[in-house]
């Protein structure tokens, strides 16, 4: 009862969610001030290195690693003035947390017609979330980028059309990857008239143009124009401003990346074993087929095509977990940070999931989850650590194995949005 | 040609003026338990037409190569630098840059890591504007031995001279380090070469002789007396030039020095510390036995670390003073070269980097309470942590990686720094010299001397060649399947969906 008086006062929640970034802050300031181990993520030295540089009027691209915007560097500005004024970006990626938390709630009050409590609840999972707290609270960007894309959930399903391309064009400047939720906001939003009668079903009689102008409603536009317009804004100011090694670091180099230091993704292996025998070999052409070369045609197919257009008009936030999980799942790349990037999205499915409905299904892919990276961390361990070449088939069967369970977590989103009613009769179910 | 040739007596009282004959145009020597050092200086004319245009191409070129052996120094020969294959050099203003690596893979070995002379080499930080001696880049390599520069000697340039000329050039297989300087300026080629001891039993027996009329040879007999000026070194001895003196002529002299011996030894061990992983931690190990108190109160310990490309070091670490403090450290001084964080070893053509560290002494031996015997009964360890790159596949899972012994020493301020220059022994060019001011003295620490070798082999996991058999088909056909599996979910088996459980309980 206590628990769930608790959840029955936002004030309660939010306060919690609060109080609890505030310690593990506090804790931070205190652990770096006290050991040579420090909580502060080296991400976070990394922003602050480059904010110094922007107070010496320099680039923040003079500090090596800086890979994002300048604008980041810009946000935790005050960074550069003495004491305390360090941890403000700790502050305002933790304020970012709570803001939102507090944008889940009343998307899942509003858009998911959830009690108070109900709302709190699954609001919960983000905010009274240690390991979102934790990643904020060390230093790390990934949770402002949650303001962004929760706004532009809101904005979208608030039909705030404009706003919502504003968000998505900066998010896209901002992180790249949230590009692929442009098809599924796209698709969700209505056909043109003849379709609408047709509750979604797209017509069979029309003729192909015709169908295609249908597409072409003025929310679309509005959408696509004021995402390009917010996006190459962004790029072109801060372009101007920093040049060449603002393309160069911010975009080309996520495009034509390098280091294979370990991580999750199933390609890892793959990608160290090639481009060493490249390099082996430099003077002979290549033998292997680098089909590895293709490996963003699954990923991008699934997560900013297909997933789209198979479930966009069904469940948009829940689409939007399926796209984020498929995208970090193909990745080249894969780190637990990247996990935050969909955990933003879990409140909005699981209230109505198989995992949390079956608890057989539930409990295996949570522990399948944790189990696949434990396996994958103990090979990383002996490699890094121990000095043992787990590179095969160690770190390259337990990433293969995470992949899989990714994969069959996947499915099971899948196979639970595929089975709601459409969006639309959802929507009109409302209106009555 | 000129030469220069130099013996220090290891033990004066042994020494005996007897020992030396001069015959004719010869000096023999007779058992003298000596360290060597042997000048040669070569007009560009001397030297066959490629290696002078080979020359000419820089501004000034310093070639140092120092033995993976350890050896005892003795002054006014202490100075040191870590072992291998070090160039610096400075290129001519406005001309298109040498072929450094040509020269390189020709005299020194073909496997040097070398793929142009600008992508290999990196510039050399000078934190000292003033100290406008130094070179302005650096190439370093791992190289145990000199057997290709002595072939590449024997047939390139011994062409007039044979026999004289390919006995001194396979003297070099024995020596403890080799200088070989060029400069614009005085149009002319110092090859420098130095031997602990002799390589044959503990002491030398040879002679010297005047190559032809048109040519100086000098030898110098010499002593180190200690005790002069502070500032100074001395030396008493006997100097003979060959052709011209009928005796070897008693001399005695003192200099001002950069590099100062130490009145207590100063000596140290490097190790890795097995598990390695990917992230060796270097410790430098300070005896017990030879406390760690400053010469002087203006003197800093520093250690210059010169990394081959497969290891690097992470400069944002070495700023949080808790960090320092924990590992014996004071600061990062200075880092140049591949400092990337991410890059694995095939994308770097650069030779690597190089880092000079001030180094944290114990308290104890700072202020002078410890009645001379302080820096307590413990050894005295300093730990710097290194990451290695992603290196190559190969058949066994495993790669080594040479690290050298690092070198130590303390900077301490000196009085008159212009006039080092004067020392007829003075060494310059070392690669840390420039990251101090021009008034700085250097006291050296030595490789203690049971290690044998002054490199250590750090074994670096990497990928296992033997097992990537199923790697491409494996990853390629799990992406299809899981690919394909999730179309099917999504567009296949529409009708048992819709049945299922979620509208059931909706409607």
């Amino acid at each position: 009862m206590a628990l769930s008086s608790f959840f029955g006062s936002p004030r309660a929640v939010f306060s919690a969610a609060t109080i609890l970034r505030a310690v593990f802050l506090v804790y931070g300031i205190f652990q770096d001030a006290y050991s040579p181990m420090k909580y502060t993520d080296i991400d976070y030295f990394v922003f602050t290195g480059a904010a110094r540089f922007l107070s010496y009027g320099k680039s923040p691209y003079a500090r090596d690693t800086y890979r994002y915007t300048p604008l980041l560097a810009w946000l935790i500005y005050p960074t550069v003035w003495p004491g305390f004024w360090f941890s403000f970006g700790k502050v305002l990626f933790a304020v970012g947390d709570i803001v939102t938390g507090w944008m889940m709630f009343h998307v899942l009050r509003r858009y998911q017609n959830m009690s108070q409590e109900r709302a709190l609840k699954y609001a919960s999972i983000w905010l009274l979330n240690p390991m979102v707290a934790t990643i904020s609270t060390r230093g790390s960007s990934e949770g402002l980028l949650g303001v962004f894309v929760t706004a532009l959930l809101w904005a979208v399903l608030a039909k705030r059309i404009a706003l919502a391309g504003f968000l998505l064009g900066f998010a896209v400047h901002f992180k790249i990857y949230p590009f692929i939720y442009a098809t599924s906001i796209v698709w969700w939003l209505e056909n043109g008239d003849r379709n609408i009668n047709k509750s979604g079903k797209s017509s069979t009689s029309s003729s192909p143009m015709a169908r295609l102008f249908n597409c072409v409603t003025p929310q679309r536009l509005t959408l696509a124009i004021s995402s390009f317009i917010t996006f190459m804004g962004f790029n072109v100011a801060t372009y101007l401003a920093y040049g060449w090694p603002f393309l160069e670091h911010s975009y080309f180099y996520h495009l034509i990346r390098i280091d294979h230091r370990h991580n999750f993704s199933p390609y890892n292996t793959l990608l160290y074993l090639s481009s060493s025998l490249k390099a082996a070999s430099s003077f002979h052409a290549a033998s292997s087929l680098e089909l590895e070369r293709l490996a963003f045609l699954p990923q991008l197919l699934l997560s900013a095509v297909m997933i789209p257009l198979a479930l966009a008009k069904k469940d948009l936030p829940s689409t939007m977990l399926a796209q984020t999980f498929a995208f970090v799942a193909f990745n080249k790349v894969c780190t637990s940070q990247y996990f935050l990037w969909y955990m933003m999205f879990l409140p909005y499915y699981l209230p109505d999931s198989t995992i949390l409905r079956s608890r057989p299904i539930g409990i295996a892919a949570l522990i399948l989850w944790i189990l696949g990276q434990a396996a994958w961390l103990q090979q990383g361990f002996q490699l890094e650590f121990n000095g043992q070449s787990t590179f095969v088939p160690g770190l390259w069967a337990s990433s293969i194995l995470f992949f899989l369970i990714n994969v069959g977590i996947l499915s099971v989103i899948i196979g639970d949005i595929k089975a709601k009613d459409s969006a639309m009769s959802i929507v009109a179910k409302k209106k009555a | 040609m000129k030469q220069r040739i130099t013996y220090i007596v290891r033990n004066p009282d042994e020494f005996t003026p007897e020992q030396l004959e001069v015959i004719g145009r010869s000096l023999n020597i007779q058992k003298l338990n000596a360290a060597k050092e042997h000048r040669i200086t070569l007009g560009l004319k001397e030297l066959p037409r490629e290696l002078s245009k080979a020359f000419e191409q820089w501004h000034e070129l310093h070639i140092r190569w120092a033995s993976e052996k350890t050896y005892p120094s003795i002054p006014p020969f202490t100075s040191r630098v870590t072992s291998g294959l070090h160039v610096f050099f400075t290129p001519h203003k406005d001309q298109p840059e040498g072929q450094l690596c040509d020269l390189l893979h020709y005299a020194f070995g073909p496997d040097l890591k070398c793929s142009s002379t600008n992508e290999a080499s990196t510039k050399l930080p000078i934190l000292s504007e003033r100290f406008s001696m130094s070179a302005s880049s650096q190439y370093y390599s791992y190289l145990p031995t000199l057997n290709s520069l002595v072939s590449y000697i024997q047939e390139e340039v011994c062409k007039s001279s044979v026999k004289a000329c390919k006995n001194a050039a396979s003297s070099l297989l024995s020596a403890s380090y080799l200088d070989i300087d060029y400069d614009t300026i005085s149009h002319a080629v110092v090859l420098n070469a130095f031997w602990s001891g002799s390589p044959e039993a503990n002491h030398w027996t040879e002679t010297i002789t005047l190559p032809s009329k048109d040519q100086t040879t000098e030898v110098g007999v010499l002593n180190y007396e200690k005790n002069p000026d502070p500032e100074d070194i001395g030396f008493g001895g006997f100097l003979t030039v060959l052709g011209q003196d009928d005796a070897p002529k008693p001399t005695q002299f003192q200099t001002p020095t950069r590099h100062y011996p130490l009145t207590h030894p100063l000596t140290y061990t490097t190790t890795f510390q097995p598990p390695t992983g990917l992230h060796p931690t270097l410790h430098l190990s300070f005896p017990a036995s030879s406390p760690l108190t400053p010469p002087d109160p203006t003197c800093k310990l520093h250690t210059h670390l010169t990394l081959p490309s497969p290891l690097f070091i992470d400069k944002y670490q070495f700023s949080d003073p808790l960090f320092l403090t924990s590992h014996n450290l004071v600061s990062l001084h200075s880092i140049s070269g591949a400092t990337d964080l991410e890059a694995p070893d095939w994308v770097v053509p650069q030779w690597g980097s190089a880092a000079l560290f001030e180094l944290a002494v114990p308290p104890s031996s700072g202020n002078g309470n410890g009645n001379g015997k302080g820096g307590g009964q413990a050894d005295w360890n300093v730990t710097i942590t290194l990451h290695l790159r992603y290196l190559p596949a190969t058949g066994g899972g495993y790669t080594r990686v040479p690290i050298a012994w690092p070198v130590v020493f303390w900077a301490c301020r000196a009085e008159e720094g212009t006039k080092m220059s004067v020392n007829p022994f003075d060494r310059l060019h070392l690669g840390y010299e420039g990251l101090f001011g021009p008034r700085t003295r250097f006291m050296h620490g030595s490789p203690a001397e049971g290690a044998g070798r002054l490199v250590e082999w750090v074994t670096v996991p990497v990928l296992d060649l033997r097992k990537t058999k199923w790697v491409e088909v494996g990853t390629i056909g799990t992406v299809v399947v899981a690919f394909l599996g999730l179309c099917w979910m999504l567009f296949g088996r529409k009708t048992e969906v819709k049945n299922g459980g979620m509208t059931k309980k909706k409607q």
